[in-house]
């Protein structure tokens, strides 16, 4: 058995983590800790696993692996007592607000030995892990160039904290840059070298954060991609959000919409898509529960959610410069 | 009142213009092509002659039709201007942003109406979209993305694969979108922007504008996509909702794919094409039976964004437009 516990009920993946753990196998989900009262009652009226009101207790009743689902400025703290208690971890992205955060992050971990994962699910979907494998056989020749969106609806919808320049560091660009940044990380095996970005509050001008963000990214292979990670879907869009890439090769183009395996459903209310093919987050937990467990190594890293971060940032600071900056 | 036309270029632009000229009712009066038999052809088939040079045009119609090689469009405007004909010009205006607003200034100085064929403005599902705009019905344009993908034409001509002729995939292409931009989303302040190029000469661009008013468009031009394949989309996220317009929709966008396919085959459409649209529209500005849809002003403008998007593909830095202006 291997005991799990959540960390943090903050982010709106916390509860489809649960949801994860109940299906793996050979898993004992220990309980959830969350320090603030309302979301701590708020939780209890939802579940009946045991839930904390402090990391610590959590801790304290004994587990293997945590999943860690605090704000996005709370994630360093939740880490070092995980670390220190040789708890390996599961965090959300991103990673951290700022690098220095990051970076200490995958260094407590390190220096603890534990293994720390990013909660980049894409690396899961089976069409993007087509498309690795594609340009991996030269399908499409040389790469060129990407184009990637990863747009949704603006999350405050489930929590406030997204558009709270402290708790998430940002916008829509801390929001969804990091997942695309990744693939493409994965995909060209080259690393993010500049980035330009241009981002405004047109969308919801009422939030205190950017809604609206196009990222340039260059990576050190030559190849360069646009990644746009607004808030750009309505109240009324059928769903979230979405994810695509474009790649196009000197011998070819393909598209993946990652979220394609869904049925349009339509009423007198609103219009909804549903899924129906995998579900990348379950692959994801299952495959951080088998790295504990020691069956493999993992796939996705806390530097990989580093590396993220690091373009995240480097996008607020081209902004402030008006022009491409390094990263 | 049937116009007469003349038409310099006798090239492929040349003899879709003409459709359009023969839909509105005018005539064809005079062609002009340094390749004569080309000319004597196109005279044939529209039922003009072959004018002895271009004074001799200008002499005899009321309006000259530009659609020769990007880089000589400057002067052939001017000599319009000049002789006190109106001027119909395919787009890109000119090859330069500094020509292009000298070409609207002769224009204007001479009193001779300037109608550049930015026929995006003219196909039905961007003129839908931008009246949903202008109705207000998704708020304020904040994110825009504009796509326009398809291959370098195996029967291109020499100056048409020269980007110091035509400008390339960006005066070329991009320039439909990057004017598109514009008309929604306000003037553009900055450009960035990056290129590829294939091995066989198809480039791709992804540019990024910003605009006046802070809108954010997402431009994708590319000759980099199969053989056989031509594809747009439209997304316009607004304040208060979103318009999109994908390729794989009906019932445009879809062409079949042939390794043999020859050109750039044309969109399939339900209706008139939006070249005879656009063609009988600036007749009806001739007339004065309507205001013209695109200023020119605006004309100058794209060909100006699109050398910052060009001068930043070059130095790799973003490019302020208007400040030397």
């Amino acid at each position: 058995m291997t005991r799990v516990g959540i960390f943090g009920v903050a982010h709106i993946h916390a509860d489809g983590y649960l949801a994860n753990l109940e299906s793996a196998d050979h898993v004992k989900i220990v309980g959830v800790s969350e320090t603030d009262d309302v979301l701590r009652r708020e939780w209890a009226e939802r579940h009946t696993e045991p839930i904390f009101a402090t990391h610590e207790a959590l801790i304290g009743a004994g587990v293997d692996a945590a999943i860690v689902c605090t704000t996005t400025n709370e994630h360093l703290a939740v880490v070092e007592q995980l670390a220190a208690a040789g708890v390996h971890v599961l965090c959300e992205k991103p990673l951290a607000t700022t690098v220095e955060d990051s970076q200490a992050i995958v260094d407590v971990c390190a220096a603890s030995d534990v293994l720390l994962m990013t909660a980049f699910p894409m690396r899961f979907n089976p069409s993007l892990a087509a498309g690795h494998v594609w340009i991996d056989e030269g399908r499409i020749g040389e790469i060129l160039a990407f184009s990637g969106t990863n747009q949704g609806r603006i999350p405050t919808h489930y929590a406030e904290w997204f558009a709270d320049p402290i708790a998430a560091g940002g916008g829509a660009v801390m929001d969804h840059v990091v997942h695309l940044v990744d693939i493409l990380r994965w995909w060209t095996d080259s690393e993010p070298v500049e980035v330009y970005a241009l981002t405004n509050r047109i969308l919801h001008p009422d939030v205190a954060v950017e809604t609206g963000g196009m990222v340039t990214v260059g990576f050190g292979n030559g190849v360069f991609a646009t990644i746009d990670c607004s808030w750009s879907r309505p109240d009324g869009y059928p769903t979230w959000g979405g994810l695509t890439i474009e790649a196009v090769g000197a011998g070819g183009v393909f598209t993946i919409d990652a979220f394609a395996e869904r049925l349009d459903v339509w009423s007198h209310g609103d219009a909804m898509w549903t899924d129906w093919g995998s579900d990348a987050n379950e692959a994801m937990v299952d495959h951080f529960i088998g790295a504990v467990r020691g069956e493999h190594p993992l796939a996705v890293t806390g530097v990989d959610g580093l590396r993220a971060t690091e373009v995240a940032l480097a996008a607020y600071r081209s902004v402030a410069a008006g022009q491409p900056v390094e990263v | 009142m049937t116009l007469r036309v003349g038409i310099v270029g006798a090239g492929n632009m040349a003899t879709v213009h003409a459709d359009g000229w023969g839909a509105a009712g005018d005539s064809i009066i005079a062609v002009l092509d340094a390749d004569a038999e080309r000319a004597a052809e196109f005279a044939a088939a529209t039922g003009g002659r072959v004018a002895d040079d271009l004074d001799d045009l200008l002499r005899s119609v009321d309006v000259v039709d530009i659609c020769t090689p990007t880089d000589t469009h400057l002067n052939y405007v001017l000599a319009g201007a000049a002789a006190g004909v109106a001027v119909a010009c395919e787009k890109p205006l000119a090859r330069t942003g500094d020509g292009a607003r000298s070409a609207v200034a002769a224009c204007r100085e001479a009193g001779v109406p300037l109608l550049v064929g930015h026929v995006v403005r003219f196909f039905p599902e961007y003129v839908e979209a931008r009246a949903r705009v202008a109705a207000g019905d998704i708020g304020d344009v904040a994110v825009v993305r504009l796509d326009r993908s398809t291959y370098l034409p195996a029967g291109a001509s020499a100056w048409f694969k020269d980007p110091a002729r035509s400008g390339g995939v960006v005066h070329d292409l991009m320039i439909h979108d990057v004017d598109y931009a514009a008309w929604i989303a306000g003037t553009v302040t900055r450009a960035y922007a990056r290129l590829a190029g294939s091995i066989d000469g198809g480039d791709h661009v992804l540019a990024t504008l910003k605009h006046e008013g802070g809108a954010i468009s997402h431009v994708q031009a590319s000759w980099a996509f199969p053989v056989g394949s031509f594809r747009t989309s439209i997304e316009i996220a607004g304040s208060e909702g979103l318009i999109t317009r994908h390729a794989a929709d009906p019932f445009r966008s879809l062409v079949a794919v042939s390794p043999d396919v020859p050109d750039v085959p044309a969109p399939p459409t339900s209706g008139e094409s939006p070249y005879v649209t656009q063609i009988r529209h600036f007749s009806d500005v001739l007339q004065g039976k309507a205001t013209s849809r695109i200023a020119p002003e605006d004309a100058a403008a794209a060909v100006d964004v699109c050398d910052a998007i060009a001068t930043s593909i070059e130095s790799g830095q973003a490019v302020q437009i208007g400040e030397n202006l």
